[in-house]
């Protein structure tokens, strides 16, 4: 039973940093109908920009994050209004293939920066888990899952409670409409396409402390990431969040309980099966498939 | 009528620049360096080794260079990346073999980049030696352009073998990435374990590129064992090693490959990695101690000098013993041609960073490839230093 | 126009061993040739159904694993392997369309990519079919007769053969009346299912076709390399098709293979040119300078 109940909680954790690399991508994928493969690229810009605040600007772990995310925030807007404005109108495909471009010259940028070897983020959490029964959890993991919900529920409000986030849904419901009633979409857009951008981010800065950072971390996290979102239905941070915890327990307990090396398959099986299930996703609004 | 001239522009152009730089950098046969391939990953989830290995070659190079060279002649390296990729290893290959006309390559880190580039050393007839890959079947294919100075898992296990009393093993469980290595060195240390009537627990895989393994280590930690088998790169390591302490998995554990770089570990994993044994195959705390302890010390001070980090010595050195080893095979062979190197190899004999090496026939005969006897070490993580554990002191 | 040019094409194709006597340079265009298939496999469903298949290098994968396995152990001659290799890629690709059902857009994406990342564990860990990680070694050359295809120049022919006859394959569907199907699905699905197209049956069969040749580009590539590893399902092939394609010019029968050959010898090129740091760099700022400039693709930009 204790085996269960670690595994469970192991895959809350593994859940909510899926969950942290879904929502920004959400916003990008889901509401801008950008195919972004350098998601994960920001998501490693976060961890990379973390390490140098913290090794070369000798910066506190928390400012390290800041700025980190505001790295990631400003890159992704300077992508949007220098690689997409220009091409918007231009098929889904185009689009996808220079967000590959951008995805290979960024990551072997950072290889050409910083070379192969893999960095640790230093963080002022103590090492020794903290403990309940025969559970262990590290105080860092807790951080970083309070910071997921943090951020999950910030992006929420952001859309749904603010003005900047109605300037947001009426563009991408109808963005002439908008634009009529006074909306600056240009500026939406990149807003959408920063703040996504800082999401991952965000994610990379957190989930580099818990891992270790290296030029390659973003392709699995852009692979999980694109799974999280299309599996909680696209547009939907709520989905994007669930979907991110089904996503963790889902793949702890076939590793656990299946076996280690089919682990991945695991996760991949349940989103076929969701899939055939509920063809928009878990949580997208009822839309017609097809 | 814009739009035709554009297209007929740009077509020619693009087809102008693609073959002029295919074509035009076929360099005329250089009659000054010897060319040596050399075949590593250097991007990809590996990359930190690959390059520890490039910059190990590099200094051999450099050292060769300053004393002459080889024939009177210079070093250059061809350094290709195989991006942990074995359609881009047997391109880089075939690229190093026709266009550069080295006679001998160094490569190429992972065994099925090793595999994969296998048939290009046959189809022209050009030597490799291998300095990484572990898998068995690389010397036992019948090939007789490969030599290798990296131990295969087997031998490994027999190094470990005359020190498994000393480590009261009574249950051991293996966590390994999940490639040819990882699964090789189960097996073969498995057979080690079983062979001292010893019990084998659970068998735990790991992708090469996973960082989250709790799942695995919650399953470890219920088998009752108390030895942990570790074999996977030393970023993996530094993850399992703190997930373990975060799930406060009691129990030695024993990493095998020689990849496990125990300074980083130290940096990087730190008190978790306490108490942790390694299996190495160069010991940059104590070169003196090193078969030729003149040569170990001075290529950690050169590699200190030129800043590279410490943890990289422990991968490193190989690429230094390979390159020693093929300038060594032009010398004996007069000329830098690939039969007669691949000859000369045969009767290489030398004391690297490693320890001696020498090649026996390995694999069917009369195509039979060369096995270098490497030596093999094991240390431990104590007091936050590496250190020879107490029934490894001489 | 369009004849002469065809014909002098097909005249140098014929005769690329003799002027290119470099054995180098003769891999890139075997390589390229092989990608050419791929990336006409491809565009059969990205380009003409309009449906992106990122789990592509599936099909690739088993394709060569079929036939690695049926010459390696049960013994079988390259020819009959060959189609054996299509036939098991084909079924896989009818169980991605069954599968997908009436998926269509980021959800028919996401089914495809875990297809493929299933497919790809499973050669990883089930050892005794696979030989997992170790890959399978000494895959044969073909022979004919008594007369080993092993050396360049003759593989290039078999090569060549096969995106000929993929080629042809794709020509013809196009333009029948299931080539006119997959486009009104592309354009307007609701729409042509007004009018009696079945979209589900021809996207099945657009999968069925596409899956098909891109095995066949995987046995050909097995039997050249003559090395199968789990590593044929990288991502990273997928993403290159996709690159040939979409930079190509997807929805056209010659972009593809435009695409497979400029991607096939710049990074080769690029090689040869850079040193190992900057060669992937310089890959991705082209790239993106490439779609920038010519987002319809290359095909459609300089010859519509």
């Amino acid at each position: 039973m204790d085996q269960l109940l670690q595994h469970l909680l192991n895959g809350l954790v593994l859940g909510g940093t899926y969950a942290l690399l879904g929502i920004g991508l959400t916003l990008i994928f889901g509401l801008m109908d950008v195919v972004n493969f350098a998601h994960g690229e920001f998501y490693s810009l976060g961890a990379y920009a973390t390490f140098a605040g913290l090794s070369l600007a000798d910066l506190n772990f928390f400012a390290a994050l800041g700025v980190a995310i505001v790295c990631g925030i400003a890159l992704g807007a300077l992508t949007e209004r220098v690689l997409l404005r220009p091409l918007r109108g231009h098929s889904i495909d185009t689009v996808m293939l220079v967000m590959i471009g951008v995805w290979i010259s960024m990551q072997n940028g950072e290889l050409l920066l910083w070379g192969g070897v893999a960095k640790s983020i230093a963080h002022p959490f103590p090492t020794s888990p903290l403990t309940l029964g025969g559970l262990s959890l590290a105080p860092l993991r807790l951080f970083v899952l309070a910071a997921a919900i943090g951020l999950v529920v910030g992006a929420h409000l952001l859309v749904h409670r603010t003005r900047l986030g109605r300037a947001m849904r009426a563009t991408f419901q109808d963005a002439d409409t908008a634009a009529l009633m006074g909306v600056r979409i240009h500026r939406i857009y990149t807003a959408t396409f920063a703040i996504g951008s800082g999401l991952a981010a965000a994610a990379g800065a957190l989930l580099g402390s818990v891992f270790i950072a290296y030029p390659s971390m973003g392709d699995l996290a852009s692979l999980k990431a694109f799974s999280v979102v299309i599996l909680g239905g696209l547009g939907n941070i709520g989905g994007a969040t669930v979907g991110g915890l089904v996503l963790g327990i889902a793949e702890e307990l076939g590793a656990g309980y299946v076996s280690s090396g089919y682990r991945d398959a695991v996760g991949f099986v349940i989103i076929m099966a969701v899939l055939l299930v509920r063809p928009s996703g878990l949580f997208a609004r009822a839309e017609r498939v097809g | 009528m814009l739009k035709r001239w554009l297209r007929i522009t740009v077509t020619v152009g693009v087809v102008a620049g693609l073959v002029s730089s295919l074509a035009g950098l076929d360099v005329a046969r250089a009659q000054a360096p010897v060319r040596i391939g050399v075949i590593e990953p250097l991007s990809g989830p590996v990359a930190a080794s690959g390059n520890y290995i490039r910059m190990g070659a590099e200094i051999a190079r450099d050292w060769l260079n300053a004393k002459g060279g080889v024939l009177g002649r210079k070093i250059d390296l061809v350094i290709e990346d195989n991006k942990s990729d074995p359609k881009e290893a047997a391109s880089a290959a075939e690229k190093l073999i026709v266009r550069d006309k080295v006679p001998a390559i160094m490569g190429a880190w992972g065994s099925s980049m090793t595999l994969a580039a296998m048939p290009k050393l046959e189809e022209y007839g050009v030597p490799m030696v291998v300095e990484t890959s572990s898998a068995a079947s690389i010397t036992k294919r019948g090939n007789p352009w490969i030599f290798r100075i990296s131990p295969p898992s087997e031998m490994e296990a027999v190094g470990l073998e005359q020190y498994v009393p000393k480590l009261t093993i009574k249950k051991a469980d293996f966590l390994a990435v999940n490639t040819d290595w990882g699964r090789g060195s189960i097996q073969a240390f498995g057979d080690l374990l079983k062979k001292n009537g010893l019990q084998v627990g659970a068998a735990e895989f790991m992708e090469q590129s996973a960082t989250d393994m709790n799942a695995q280590i919650t399953k470890i930690k219920s088998t009752g064992g108390d030895t942990l088998f570790l074999t996977t790169a030393v970023e993996q390591i530094t993850l399992v090693l703190k997930q373990a302490q975060e799930q406060r998995l009691n129990r030695k554990i024993i990493t095998t490959g020689g990849s496990s770089s125990p300074t980083q570990l130290i940096k990087q994993a730190g008190a978790a990695a306490e108490g942790t044994y390694h299996i190495v195959f160069f010991m940059p705390w104590f070169p003196e101690s090193m078969p030729d302890g003149k040569l170990a010390k001075a290529f950690v001070e050169e590699w200190a000098k030129r800043g590279h980090p410490f943890e990289g010595l422990t991968e490193g050195f190989r690429g230094h013993d390979g390159i020693m080893t093929i300038a060594e095979a032009v010398k004996v062979a007069g000329k830098d041609e690939p039969t007669a190197v691949r000859d000369a190899l045969w009767r290489v004999n030398i004391t690297g960073v490693n320890g001696p090496i020498h090649f026996e026939k390995d694999g069917p005969a009369g195509k039979e490839s060369g096995q270098s006897k490497p030596s093999i070490f094991i240390v431990q993580i104590r007091d936050g230093k590496v250190a020879l554990p107490e029934f490894a002191r001489k | 126009m369009r004849r002469t040019a065809g014909i002098l094409l097909a005249l140098v194709a014929l005769t690329v061993p003799f002027w290119i006597a470099n054995p180098y340079f003769l891999h890139v265009v075997i390589m390229a040739g092989i990608f050419g298939i791929l990336a006409l496999s491809l565009n059969l469903l990205l380009g003409y159904t309009g449906q992106l298949s990122l789990g592509h290098a599936a099909f690739f994968g088993i394709g060569a694993y079929t036939s690695a396995l049926l010459t390696l152990r049960l013994e079988w001659s390259f020819w009959p392997a060959l189609p054996a290799a299509v036939v098991a890629a084909g079924i896989a690709g009818w169980a991605i369309g069954r599968l997908a059902l009436k998926l269509r857009g980021a959800y028919f994406v996401l089914v495809t990519i875990s297809f493929a990342g299933v497919v790809a564990l499973v050669s990883i860990n089930w050892m005794e079919l696979t030989n997992g990680p170790l890959g399978l070694p000494g895959v044969p050359a073909p022979e004919l007769g008594s007369w080993s295809l092993r050396t360049k120049t003759a593989y290039y022919y078999l090569v060549l053969a096969g995106a000929a006859l993929s080629y042809e394959v794709c020509r013809r569907l196009i333009h029948s009346r299931i080539g006119r199907a997959f486009v009104a699905l592309r354009e307007n699905e609701p729409l042509a299912e007004s009018v009696g197209v079945d979209g589900t049956r021809y996207l099945v069969l657009a999968a069925v076709v596409s899956a098909g040749m891109a095995g066949l580009a995987g046995s050909l590539y097995a039997h050249y390399t003559r090395f199968v590893s789990p590593e044929v399902f990288l991502f990273t092939y997928t993403v290159t098709m996709v690159i040939m394609v979409v930079a190509g010019g997807k929805g056209t029968l010659a972009g593809p293979l435009v695409g497979a050959v400029l991607f096939t010898v710049l990074p080769e090129a690029l090689r040869a040119a850079t040193s190992w740091q900057w060669q992937m760099l310089a890959y991705g700022v082209i790239l993106v300078v490439l779609v920038f400039f010519l987002p319809r693709g290359i095909v459609p930009t300089l010859f519509r």
